[in-house]
């Protein structure tokens, strides 16, 4: 998970390591995604999220569609 | 004797914190070595812990057993440091990196650079706000295929 200058960037990354473009977030959006997963990770009682709760904290921050998923 | 009637889910979450208040207040992984000697635990009871927790995701081991990573930290150098005051830590990526702050709830710096060409981009977390040059994450393996090889992912 890398951070990019931009789309363009992004594109040639891929064509050097010969990688299918994968998802993208802005910085805002993976601000919002580290808050979700480790906002609460000193808590005694965390535990991982289950795919359903891992899934809407994706959607809650717009990442939806097939790659998003986790489940089958 | 002493026989502790811990269960083993009470002693990995108080495994899971002590190693987390290791990185934070020392800014490195705690070696399998001191966590026996804060817990007052065996090496072997430790490193039963330490496989229970890697089934997570979050803790993965090197193949010495020490930890790799505890997800926000990695007890390797990366390239993506972060530092809050006067303590800093390595993010395992970008979205850890972020998690760093997100989890301590405190202002940092993060001293990122683009994946492509090596740009600087020096990102700041102040008041529950990121700042910096716009930029854009990329994940290059789908969600489900995260965990097949964390390293890449």
């Amino acid at each position: 998970m890398l951070l990019f200058r931009s789309e363009l960037h992004v594109d040639r990354w891929c064509a050097q390591w010969n990688r299918p473009r994968g998802g993208t977030l802005t910085l805002s959006q993976g601000w919002r995604l580290a808050k979700e997963w480790y906002a609460d990770r000193l808590s005694p009682a965390w535990r991982p999220k289950t795919v359903a709760e891992a899934e809407a904290a994706f959607a809650r921050i717009g990442l939806v569609g097939e790659f998003w998923k986790l489940g089958s | 004797m002493i026989v502790s009637r811990q269960s083993p889910e009470a002693y990995d979450a108080r495994l899971r914190q002590s190693i987390y208040r290791h990185f934070i207040r020392e800014g490195r992984a705690p070696a399998v070595a001191e966590m026996a000697a804060a817990l007052s635990s065996p090496m072997r009871k430790v490193r039963a812990a330490l496989e229970r927790l890697a089934q997570t995701h979050a803790f993965v081991l090197q193949e010495t057993g020490e930890l790799w990573r505890a997800a926000p930290f990695s007890a390797v150098p990366t390239a993506f440091p972060v530092r809050s005051g006067k303590r800093a830590w390595h993010g395992n990526c970008i979205w850890d990196a972020l998690g760093i702050p997100a989890m301590l709830h405190q202002n940092a710096r993060i001293d990122a650079s683009c994946g492509c060409c090596n740009y600087e981009m020096v990102l700041r977390v102040e008041q529950g706000r990121v700042l910096g040059p716009k930029g854009i994450i990329h994940i290059a393996v789908l969600a489900r295929h995260w965990y097949d090889d964390i390293v890449f992912t």
